[in-house]
């Protein structure tokens, strides 16, 4: 078993390795667009100070379109924009574009949940202090909704470290694949606990750590 | 110092029935002056104090503070224009993620001011409010007049020429609601500044203001001067107002007569 699992060993770093570079190319892309995405989503909302009906509907609609795919449907017919921006549609690189298709939209909602916890009062005295709405956004909104930012972002990586080992459908790789490869093809129950084991430890690992960080952000 | 010319504003209900919150009022309220709005809560006083810094905009009508007609600013300018003009809330509004100073500091930074000069600012307004040494903590572990306090530090960071009071008090209790009225008495008295308060509480409004404008059905019923004998106000929340500022000048006296009679002995 110990043998087994010793000349197992590269393929399980390399496999780790590429799991988290799926989910760090898929978290940068949903915080980067999907957090002004979130923001836009808020703000275009009824009674929000960009309030616009025709806007908000389409960034709604868009964004439950793209979360209404089932992953691995997503993971196909995005195939040749994958090859336009990866280059291939093989790999953990390419397995990147998909899962930040995903994530985009699913960490948008998470943060314009996030930003209707902010008391509309609070919105509307940094207003009448003369804020502007990049103001209110970075100084107001951020600020007061980080905590529960910090734990949508926690949600967001576990589901999409699952995500992750669909990925292996297209040569993705990651500790996911490994699992279903061996484990589950070749009947190598032993593999197949360990790989699990390892995602358990990893799951627990990004709980713990986002449970502390928002605990440390929150002065509420 | 400010004048209100028959603003009016309606809000359309999600059912689509219309609601005249404020219909065709102006106002004039003078430099230096602690002004009340008293009403029943319905009444539109919230709304008509919130077209004065345009948190809420007017449908018709024109607003102008300190020689500004704000209804006619572009959007950067009426920004720079609320500078001039504070407001605290029933809920103080406070960042609950910053610490004190740095909600005193909010004003001063999205305005660009200098970090010396924002720090020597914030240590000055706290001071005003005598919460120096909470200058570290954060709004939940204050009290709730501490809370206010840091509210009203907050929007005189600016130096304000205008303090706008929405229902200050009513989220504190009747000890609390004294010393914080004191203090909103003695920055009037200090700084001149201006002071219009919104309150539902009549014996709030008797105790710091010199005149008040009852309203009813989003319009001025009539406007009292409660610092001198008048004519007996028409309406009744008017008549109760003035009774309460009467007995609490005979109060005044007699406590004064008190004391001085006591020093004589």
């Amino acid at each position: 078993m110990l043998e087994k699992f010793l000349a197992l060993a590269p393929e399980l770093w390399t496999a780790l390795g590429q799991t988290l570079a799926m989910l760090g190319i898929g978290l940068s892309a949903a915080v980067l667009v999907g957090g002004p995405l979130g923001v836009l989503l808020f703000l275009a909302a009824p009674g929000q100070s960009l309030q616009n009906k025709p806007a908000a509907a389409l960034l709604g609609w868009l964004v439950n379109t793209v979360r209404s795919f089932p992953f691995i449907i997503l993971l196909v017919a995005l195939v040749p924009l994958t090859r336009v921006i990866a280059g291939t549609s093989i790999g953990p690189l390419a397995a990147a574009v998909p899962l930040s298709f995903a994530a985009i939209p699913y960490f948008a909602r998470l943060v314009e949940q996030s930003l209707r916890e902010v008391p509309r009062g609070v919105i509307e005295a940094a207003h009448a202090m003369g804020a502007s709405e990049l103001q209110v956004i970075l100084r107001v909104l951020l600020v007061e909704a980080r905590s529960s930012i910090v734990l949508a972002l926690t949600v967001l990586s576990i589901s999409f470290l699952s995500y992750s080992a669909v990925a292996g459908v297209v040569g993705g790789g990651g500790i996911g694949d490994l699992a279903i490869r061996y484990g589950y093809y070749r009947f190598e129950t032993d593999v197949m606990i360990a790989t699990v084991a390892i995602l358990v430890l990893i799951v627990q690992a990004i709980q713990f750590t986002g449970g502390r960080v928002a605990r440390r952000l929150d002065k509420r | 110092m400010i004048r209100i010319e028959n603003v009016s504003k309606t809000f359309y209900l999600p059912k689509g029935q219309r609601f005249d919150a404020v219909r065709g009022v102006s106002l004039s309220i003078t430099g230096g002056e602690i002004f009340g709005l008293a009403g029943k809560s319905g009444a539109g006083k919230s709304t008509l104090l919130r077209l004065f810094n345009l948190l809420e905009r007017p449908d018709a009508g024109t607003v102008t503070i300190d020689g500004r007609e704000l209804t006619s600013l572009s959007k950067a300018a009426l920004r720079a224009a609320r500078q001039n003009i504070g407001m605290i809330f029933q809920q103080f509004n406070l960042l609950q993620n910053t610490t004190v100073s740095d909600n005193v500091a909010f004003p001063l930074r999205i305005h660009g001011q200098r970090r010396a000069e924002i720090a020597e600012r914030v240590a000055a307004c706290l001071e005003l409010v005598g919460l120096q040494d909470k200058s570290g903590s954060y709004p939940a572990q204050l009290s709730g007049g501490q809370k206010q306090r840091v509210a009203i530090a907050r929007a005189l960071a600016s130096r304000p020429a205008v303090l706008l009071c929405d229902e200050p008090t009513s989220a504190l209790d009747s000890e609390t609601t004294r010393s914080l009225l004191q203090t909103l008495q003695d920055i009037n008295a200090r700084l001149g500044v201006t002071i219009v308060i919104v309150s539902h509480e009549l014996d709030v409004l008797a105790e710091i203001c010199s005149r008040a404008a009852i309203i009813e059905d989003g319009a001025i019923a009539e406007t009292i001067d409660l610092r001198a004998q008048q004519a007996l106000p028409r309406t009744a929340l008017g008549r109760e107002l003035a009774a309460l500022a009467a007995g609490r000048a005979i109060a005044t006296a007699a406590t004064r007569q008190n004391t001085a009679e006591a020093e004589h002995a």
